[in-house]
Order: structure tokens, then sequence, then C-alpha cells
């Protein structure tokens, strides 16, 4: 199978753009994290008053999602490299899938629990 | 045909690291998969770690204490340069795809890798309290 049919043009699009995304906000995740903070968030207290305002939940949120899905986008192409065949393509998509989720899903909760804290 | 005219080349893991004849749009390839793979890596290692923030402030806080050994500082050091590595390179790639930058693969890497060091390095000495 060639390298199109296994990453089409739906697959590459979502990597570049998803790719684009984390860059500018991973750029204002390091920023606010650890430049806009006085030396940075480094104690619970900090991250649990910074976890207060919803729009960081959002933002964070948001950033887990694509971050996630780039880093497993970023993944399938490397292991396009050995050249899998498609049987296997389809087990290892599963997988990112499943993995890709659980992240997200964990992630959530995570950011959810830490926002609640008052 | 499995591989189409026009299509991507296939390319076996190994030539990742075989120099002979590589190009600028080569290493920039290169440097795109090793910064990418050690992020994914960090990416679950900070989720993991994040985790401890729902155990309470004495989890974090004593994690966060380890945390300023010399070995994870200097491990904090490369995740922001392979970030900004990545991304500045990642831009470099995606502008390929659209025929720009094409014939100056090389010059356009090391303007990406010279962008990554000077913004890396201001960010470092900031945290490091020397640029207020």
């Amino acid at each position: 199978m060639n390298r199109r049919k296994q990453e089409n043009t739906w697959i590459w699009f979502i990597k570049q753009a998803s790719g684009g995304l984390v860059f500018l906000v991973i750029l204002v995740h390091l920023v606010v994290n650890h430049l806009v903070a006085a030396g940075g968030l480094l104690t619970y207290s900090d991250v649990i008053r910074y976890f207060s305002h919803p729009w960081v939940v959002v933002m964070e949120i948001f950033f887990l999602i694509v971050v996630v899905g780039h880093s497993l986008l970023g993944l399938r192409s490397i292991l396009l490299d050995f050249n899998p065949t498609a049987a296997f393509l389809r087990v290892t998509d599963f997988v990112f899938v499943i993995l890709g989720s659980a992240a997200v899903l964990y992630g959530v909760w995570l950011a959810l629990t830490i926002a609640s804290v008052v | 045909m499995d591989n189409l005219p026009g299509s991507p080349a296939r390319r076996g893991w190994l030539q990742w690291i075989d120099p002979r004849g590589k190009q600028g749009g080569g290493w920039g390839f290169l440097i795109n998969r090793l910064a990418g793979l050690g992020l994914t890596f960090y990416l679950f290692l900070h989720l993991m770690v994040l985790g401890k923030l729902a155990n309470g402030p004495e989890s974090y806080d004593g994690f966060v204490k380890l945390a300023h050994h010399p070995v994870v500082v200097a491990g904090e050091v490369l995740v922001v340069l392979a970030v900004l590595l990545h991304g500045f390179n990642g831009i470099r790639i995606l502008l390929t795809s659209f025929g720009i930058g094409v014939a100056r693969q090389r010059l356009w890497l090391v303007l990406a890798g010279v962008l990554a060091l000077g913004i890396g390095l201001f960010f470092i000495l900031r945290m490091a309290g020397v640029l207020s």
C-alpha cells in the first residue's frame, strides 16, 4: 500500500492543523505557566489558583486534545516509515484511538478535579 | 504498482541515520522525527506526573522538590528546546508541502534552529532569574 493511501489527505491535514494549534497554545502555556507567574507555577496552591479561572480549564483541555491527537498522528507517521502491512496498521490505529481517548479522558478528569478544589 | 509516481519515496527507518547524500530537508526530517518521539514520551510522562495533583498538596509539592534536581532541570531545558525546534522546523516542513522554501531547505532549517535556540535561551535565562 502506498504512503498516500495509508496517510490520506484528511489525516495529513489534521496532523498539520493540530501541529499549528499545538505550537500556538504551547507558547501561551509556557509563557503563562513559567514566565507570567513569578518563578513559574511551582506549588500545589499556585496550580489550584491558576485552574480557578474557567478560561484556563477550557484552554488546557483544548491543548490536551490537540497535543494528544498530534503526537499520536506523529507516531503513526513514524510507524509508516517501517512499511507496515494494512492489517498491522489497523491494529495500531485501534491502539492509538484507545490510547488517545484514555489520555484525553484522564486529562479532562484531572483538569476538572483540580478546578473543583476550593 | 506499490508506490505511485509522485508519491513520497518509501523510507526504511535505517535511512533516517544514513548520512550519505542527505540534504537539508533530510536532516530536518530526522530532527523532527527524533524531537517528536522525545516530546511524545515527555507528554505522557507529564500527564502521569500531573496526576499527583489529584492526591493533594503533599504528594505534588513533594514531587516538585525532587524536580529541582539538576538532571530533571537539564531534561526540562531539553524539552523547551525540542518544543521550539519541532515547532519551527514543523512550520518549515509544512511550507515545503506548498512548494515554499524547497530550494533553500538547509537555510530554512538553520533559521529554525537559530530561532529555537534564541527563544529557548531567553526562556531559560528568564526561568533561571538571570533576565528580569
